[in-house]
């Protein structure tokens, strides 16, 4: 089984500002924590600090608004010290008010390592560019 | 009950907001009445017992009846590693996404008018 978090929430802006805010590191310290890094190219490095406990990973996908359809995507991968990886993957699409955000966070590790893949635990940030190179 | 339908029911519980944040509160602590949740959390008594009740019986909550008052405890279920990863992330993101909403809103002005 994978664990997983699902949420929606929508925001009174295009597309465009939103994504501002999911990739700006100026925007993101407002709330997604209080100090990120992002190399934003896939395999680009990413890191979140909040008080003492920092997060480290990487970055999987980065597909800012279409013009037309008006749809982004972001996708990275991160872990605290001695936690399994989540992958977080954050969606835009248009909304009637401005733009829906859809907000993914998975923790498919277990499953890996229930079929004898052994991804978790230390070492994890090293197998950032080869499922990358899978994709 | 076998583990698929256990999970069922412990992810069907748990996939109301109100009860996850039930269940993060009473976990925060050794037991609870639903007199004390309700007087914290901004729901009724009533609903407070409802969800408590659909928390129990998924196995996620144990009663203990002491007198007149039922407390509430945080069961060690098997599933609980995935159960506390889902109460803890999705409170996480509720946070984020609140801050993140706080923004968004800020660039309209306010009904309070704010200084």
């Amino acid at each position: 089984m994978t664990d997983r978090i699902e949420r929606e929430l929508e925001l009174p802006a295009p597309s465009e500002e939103v994504w501002e805010a999911l990739t700006d590191p100026e925007r993101l310290a407002g709330w997604l924590a209080e100090e990120v890094s992002f190399d934003l190219r896939p395999g680009g490095d990413a890191s979140f600090r909040d008080g003492d406990a920092v997060r480290r990973g990487w970055v999987e996908e980065v597909s800012p608004p279409d013009a037309d359809a008006g749809e982004g995507r972001l996708a990275f991968w991160w872990a605290g010290d001695d936690e399994p990886a989540t992958r977080v993957e954050l969606t835009l699409e248009p909304a009637p008010g401005g733009t829906r955000l859809r907000v993914i966070e998975t923790r498919p590790l277990e499953l890996l390592d229930a079929i004898g893949m052994p991804l978790s635990g230390s070492g994890s940030a090293s197998f950032g560019p080869e499922l990358v190179a899978i994709r | 009950m076998d583990a698929t339908n256990h999970a069922g029911a412990v992810f069907g519980a748990l996939s109301d907001p109100t009860r996850r944040r039930l269940l993060e509160t009473i976990a925060d602590r050794p037991a609870a009445t639903a007199t004390e949740l309700a007087s914290e959390l901004p729901i009724s008594r009533q609903a407070v017992i409802k969800h408590l009740c659909a928390l129990a019986d998924a196995g996620l909550l144990d009663r203990q009846r002491t007198g007149r008052e039922v407390r509430y405890r945080v069961t060690p279920a098997p599933l609980s590693d995935a159960v506390s990863w889902m109460a803890e992330v999705g409170g996480q993101w509720d946070d984020r996404l609140n801050a993140l909403k706080g923004h968004f809103d800020g660039d309209i002005p306010g009904p309070r008018g704010e200084v």
